[in-house]
């Protein structure tokens, strides 16, 4: 890995520079009292005063809606169009733990049966994170094997070292890229101890306990009494940056239109209704048990991972004020 | 690797619709483009998505013999947007197919052994695929018996193919209709599946069981194959969950670990019970 620094009053200058070459800057800016993700204009619009986004950057590679194609009616034959993707984009200041639901989410989509949509999205963005400097009880990253040092599914990482620079680890060729074509703004340094820098996140849990733990539950109340709260909202599904379920659907008539797809959540009654009325997860414990076992189980046999990173959006969103961390605890002591 | 926008559905023209039963059709469809036809090809058990331009997708197994080139078949039933969208079209329109998906019957495997295939109503099509595979390599096989039901004599789909089965001296078909589901004239048994079976029960002895029907038969006709010597290594059966994309990506079709669009559809029996009960 390469490491630079920045000073971080050139930070204007850097995205001011990565605009005028066409790309899209998305940086953290306000909105009432959370942050999203926005594309930049000016410098002042950005917010550096956040523990975590509202959103994760995953829409940036998997839309909330996204075309797959659209069609025109030729007289009974079909005129199919596939969507061109040729926008770059350059996201700044995800968390760390977004990396890592990014790194899950290209390894779950590109492996097998390789998703074009998804991959060549990829291809045109680099992702910058911010590690932490603060959290909140939500968080819980340090409990499922990652922290605000983490680096993986990062193009770069930046990290205020509080003496006016960011410390800039170069994690992928892409990250590079984006460091080379701007030599006047990065200076070159070498490995720093950064964690001193950071938060330090709690652990709240012993993940190597509940891994196992989890599948010899499954035939237990215990999912009955967590979701209990649960109104089937699918919030959590919507702010998780590792959730990849998705509807396909049409949209306008038969002479022209779009087929596309938008995300869909196992939180909903109607995700495994089948045509004969016959619904598989029928109660909402067995969709609540599903969303948990999947996050800690199918993903580990599947993908040889968990696939929740701890960033705790499902705890802030949840209006039921449903939290995933007393859940695994009270299954770790189950 | 070059991934490319599975999405894209071939061009199918509707050659011939046939009326099955009430709300159920069944479409002969061919390739508009022969280039797709000529690199397509399936397995018995296969599925795939069907779509009307406008309306959206519907998963369906693909109903026709893999040895019948040139054309593929889908029976289905009209319940919601698409499919009512899709009784709606004629002979001669175009809708979109993609696939071939999932997994397949190992027929091969089942060379020099008897056929047992117990189904009911709108489940038969995806068994018709594997019986005129096995009737199209007769040969390779030795008794095969189909136990078809539906809820009344109207319901049955196939019903000229199923009056070819009653013919033939190389397949032995028993029709039943559940009680008070018979026409004055009806020849075949009254009973549901499970008893019919009960009735007439097969020799487990070098047999395989291939099973498919609403979730209530499949539970009740298990335990008497259990009785009747199956091992859980005999029995076949394939899963129906509701699907979005066919290649194990949208979840919906997921029981635990399991994409059934991808791991299934065909499941044996024994590989089956090791999947939670989500299907």
């Amino acid at each position: 890995m390469n490491y630079k620094t920045l000073n971080t009053n050139k930070l204007p200058e850097f995205f001011e520079k990565i605009k005028k070459t066409g790309k899209t800057v998305l940086a953290p800016r306000k909105k009432g009292n959370k942050t999203f993700f926005a594309t930049f204009d000016s410098f002042d619009q950005i917010n550096f005063d956040y523990v975590q986004t509202a959103l994760s950057p995953k829409s940036v590679l998997f839309p909330r809606v996204e075309e797959l194609f659209t069609y025109k009616n030729d007289d009974g034959t079909y005129s199919v169009k596939e969507p061109e993707l040729k926008n770059e984009v350059v996201v700044f200041g995800m968390r760390p733990c977004d990396g890592v639901a990014l790194d899950y989410l290209c390894d779950f989509f590109l492996n097998e049966n390789p998703d074009k949509l998804l991959q060549d999205r990829k291809n045109n963005t680099t992702f910058i994170s911010l590690a932490c400097k603060s959290f909140d009880n939500d968080c819980f990253c340090t409990s499922v094997g990652s922290s605000p040092a983490e680096t993986l599914g990062s193009d770069l990482c930046f990290t205020d070292m509080g003496n006016g620079s960011y410390y800039v680890e170069v994690v992928t060729d892409k990250g590079q890229k984006l460091v080379d074509a701007f030599p006047d703004l990065f200076a070159d340094t070498k490995e720093i101890n950064k964690v001193e820098q950071l938060a330090q996140v709690p652990v709240r849990f012993e993940l190597k306990n509940l891994v196992p733990k989890i599948p010899t539950v499954f035939e237990t109340n215990i999912w009955l009494d967590q979701s209990l709260a649960c109104i089937g909202c699918g919030a959590c599904a919507y702010v998780c940056p590792t959730c990849s379920c998705f509807d396909v659907q049409d949209e306008c008539n038969p002479k022209a239109g779009t087929r596309l797809r938008c995300w869909d959540s196992c939180a909903f009654g109607q995700f495994t209704l089948h045509a004969s009325g016959h619904n598989p997860r029928e109660v909402q414990s067995n969709r609540w048990r599903n969303r948990v076992m999947h996050k800690f189980n199918y993903s580990v046999q599947n993908m040889n991972t968990i696939s929740c990173v701890g960033c705790g959006r499902c705890i802030r969103v949840c209006p039921a004020g449903m939290s995933i961390i007393e859940h695994l605890i009270s299954v770790e002591e189950a | 690797m070059e991934a490319k926008n599975v999405y894209i559905p071939y061009q199918m023209k509707i050659e011939k619709v046939t009326y099955e039963a009430p709300q159920i059709k069944t479409f002969k469809l061919k390739f508009i483009n022969p280039e797709d036809e000529a690199k397509f090809s399936f397995k018995a058990g296969q599925f795939g998505l069907y779509s009307v331009f406008g309306e959206g997708e519907s998963t369906f197994c693909i109903a026709s013999s893999p040895t019948r080139k040139g054309y593929i078949e889908c029976t289905f039933r009209e319940v919601g947007r698409v499919t009512t969208a899709l009784a709606n079209c004629e002979e001669g329109d175009t809708i979109g197919f993609r696939g071939p998906y999932g997994n397949t019957f190992p027929m091969e495997s089942w060379f020099g052994k008897n056929l047992i295939f117990i189904t009911g109503g709108i489940a038969l099509p995806p068994l018709r695929c594997v019986i005129w595979n096995a009737l199209d390599w007769r040969d390779k096989f030795k008794d095969i018996i189909v136990i078809y039901g539906a809820r009344t004599a109207e319901d049955l789909v196939y019903k000229h193919e199923l009056a070819e089965w009653e013919s033939r001296s190389d397949i032995d078909l028993i029709q039943t209709v559940d009680p008070g589901g018979e026409t004055p004239d009806w020849k075949g048994e009254v009973g549901f599946v499970p008893a019919i079976l009960e009735k007439n029960p097969p020799s487990s002895e070098n047999t395989i069981a291939i099973v498919c029907g609403p979730p209530i038969m499949i539970k009740l006709t298990l335990p008497i194959l259990m009785k009747l010597g199956f091992p859980n290594e005999s029995i076949f059966t394939t899963l129906e969950n509701r699907m979005k994309c066919g290649v194990g990506k949208c979840g919906h079709c997921m029981v635990g670990n399991n994409y059934v669009c991808k791991d299934g559809p065909v499941y044996r029996y024994d590989e089956l019970l090791k999947l939670p009960l989500e299907y």
